[in-house]
């Protein structure tokens, strides 16, 4: 877990009027009791996100709490199975998986009861601790769905579960439009953020970052090019490995593959193997399997690089490719899910639908070192006026107040008696 | 909606700030022109003005190429350059009510649609979506008290304050004025220099940063030749 930080080292990057901003609007929200429960205290963008959002919530005034689900690996193939169905592969359920996930959240239930019915507001992050609001009846809060995956085009079978359990939470949030699914309530977008404070984002020397490249053995003598993601399918390394092999043959440069596991992801050793295979003829690919504590790692081999790929085949929002954008890198992305919103062809970065598309834009790129130049400072004025934490942080509290206020359109906040 | 200017009793200016949280529109996307037309047909005008006005002030890429989403999509999505520059060219603020801009645009549709030869369908992931947006508005805490003080403080307000104030204000008053002009016209040491000199800002074409200048500059140019 990352230390916490205060609001106030927050108004050099954010400016003062951000940070005064979430002073005003929380003053309506004083005391009151917000509760996040997700799958995973480490891994994954959810677990990085709650980790700065609860202390800062907290310094603001509200009571705010986070609570992790526990479950044995039987219970976390199953969440991960509707992970991938959200993402829409075909999964079958079976009664069998459906008694285990809820026994198991019964148990978890049982743990967190007090916690869960006091609240004036929880938040349930993803597919996983969905189940809650039904083994909740005596809830006196709003209870908010967030989903942070690609659900887009769910697995019909998947989505026919988890729907059940979604359908009477007061709202949901989605990370951008196309993956809002028809509900009753109303669905609000919200897009992720990075922290720039943190051991990921922060400056780093050129000592520190030429460091972490000799520890792994990287030259950098050409150009490096780096995807940084959990080994999953969905994020398709094989199809960079082959964009790299396309790419090596008019174009010197290392490939970097570093990702790590999560505790709720049984299926990454699985495709880490399968990289590896891919990778063993080829000493200019590094495939790395690092901690899920390697902040500083992954910071300094993107900027050690010279552009950034996440060729992802789906995606929920892609804090990897927000991450590069800010570190002035242009980013060769997956035409899929929140990279769309993120790269802008010729902008910030490249949309492309294969490895061959990937190789001749960055082809393109290191051709033109002007263009990539260019690129790169566009991208991280993009990132700082849209993807830091201050921005997201504001949208949680405008929801919060607008479902204070009954989801009223419109709130002035001094006449509201909400 | 609580629809009121800012203009207070004792002549002093109240400064809010906004924010808003995007939320689906309620009505279903659109993969082609004639399914764009029946959408628009149908929503809520709360769409129309996200996707004119509030392009501003929510998280997304300040695009410079055009300034509504209509525009956009028929531009990157439909690829339909003729469309997208007969969208694009309109100033959302110049009608009288978002009724009568919705008309505007349907007639530009149909238009269009009456010269296709074929009805062009985006690929799934590439549809209109219609969006519209909740808002929250906050005081500052900052009060002005005299026409000099915008001049002084407008340096320091947020984006979103003048968003609110200058363009939103449109929207929430009858008489479609900015909160500036609306206060100024009342107060005792009205300016008719600095209320004429904002009614000819050209703001709808360009972004907040810019607007910030623009009224900096604006309001300068009247107080150097006074």
């Amino acid at each position: 877990m990352i230390a916490a930080r205060s609001l106030d080292s927050y108004k050099k990057i954010a400016g003062e009027i951000a940070i005064s901003q979430l002073g005003q609007l929380s003053k309506n929200l004083k005391g009151a009791k917000v509760v996040h429960v997700n799958s995973t205290r480490e891994g994954g963008g959810v677990a990085e996100i709650l980790n700065w959002m609860v202390p800062l919530m907290n310094e603001l005034g509200l009571n705010t709490s986070w609570v992790v689900i526990e479950g044995n690996e039987g219970f976390f193939d199953v969440t991960k199975a509707f992970h991938n169905g959200m993402q829409g592969s075909p999964v079958k359920l079976t009664n069998k998986m459906i008694k285990c996930y809820e026994d198991t959240l019964k148990l978890n239930f049982t743990r967190l009861q007090n916690q869960l019915e006091e609240a004036d507001f929880v938040f349930i992050h993803d597919p996983q601790p969905a189940a809650f609001l039904d083994m909740c009846p005596n809830r006196k809060g709003k209870w908010v769905w967030r989903c942070h995956i690609d659900s887009s085009n769910p697995s019909r079978e998947v989505w026919k579960y988890i729907k059940s359990k979604v359908v009477k939470y007061d709202a949901s949030i989605f990370s951008m439009p196309a993956f809002a699914q028809p509900l009753p309530h109303p669905q609000f977008i919200i897009a992720p953020s990075i922290d720039l404070l943190s051991e990921k984002n922060c400056d780093m020397s050129s000592k520190e970052i030429s460091e972490i490249l000799n520890k792994y053995n990287i030259p950098d003598n050409v150009p490096i090019l780096t995807q940084v993601s959990r080994f999953d399918k969905f994020k398709d390394p094989l199809g960079v490995i082959e964009a790299f092999n396309e790419l090596i043959k008019s174009i010197p440069a290392e490939l970097v593959l570093a990702g790590g596991g999560a505790t709720d992801d049984p299926e990454g050793k699985v495709v880490f193997e399968e990289v590896i295979k891919a990778a063993e003829d080829n000493d200019h690919i590094h495939v790395l399997m690092l901690p899920s504590d390697s902040h500083k790692t992954i910071n300094a081999l993107q900027r050690a690089s010279t552009i950034v790929i996440q060729k992802s085949i789906q995606e929920g929002f892609g804090l990897t490719v927000t991450e590069a954008l800010l570190k002035e890198k242009p980013v060769i992305g997956g035409n899929v899910g929140g990279i769309k919103l993120q790269l802008h062809n010729h902008y910030t970065g490249f949309l492309v639908e294969t490895p061959e598309g990937a190789a001749l834009r960055i082809r393109e790129l290191l051709h033109d070192k002007d263009k990539l130049n260019r690129m790169g400072k566009i991208a991280k004025k993009f990132v700082i006026e849209n993807f830091l934490l201050t921005r997201h942080l504001r949208e949680y509290l405008t929801l919060l107040v607008g479902l204070k206020c009954e989801l009223t359109n419109y709130v002035l906040t001094e006449s509201s008696n909400c | 909606m609580t629809l009121k200017n800012n203009k207070l009793s004792n002549n002093l200016f109240e400064v809010k700030d906004c924010t808003i949280i995007t939320r689906m529109g309620g009505v279903e996307s659109a993969i082609n022109l004639r399914e764009l037309k029946e959408r628009l047909i149908t929503c809520s005008i709360d769409c129309l003005y996200y996707h004119f006005c509030e392009t501003l002030i929510r998280p997304a890429f300040d695009n410079p190429e055009y300034r509504n989403d209509f525009a956009l999509w028929a531009a990157y999505n439909l690829r339909d350059r003729v469309l997208a520059e007969r969208l694009g060219i309109i100033n959302p603020y110049s009608f009288s009510n978002l009724e009568d801009l919705r008309e505007r645009i349907i007639e530009i549709v149909e238009d269009r649609l009456s010269c296709l030869s074929y009805i062009l369908s985006v690929p799934k992931g590439d549809e209109f979506i219609f969006m519209r947006a909740a808002t929250v508005v906050f005081d500052t805490g900052l009060v002005l008290k005299k026409p000099s003080d915008l001049l002084l403080y407008l340096p320091k307000m947020s984006k979103s304050t003048l968003y609110y104030h200058f363009m939103e204000a449109r929207r929430r008053t009858q008489d479609r004025v900015d909160d500036f002009t609306f206060w100024l016209q009342f107060h005792p040491d009205k300016n008719q220099r600095i209320i004429d000199a904002l009614s000819q800002i050209d703001f709808y074409f360009i972004n907040l940063n810019e607007l910030k200048s623009v009224l900096i500059k604006t309001l300068k140019n009247v107080v150097n030749k006074s």
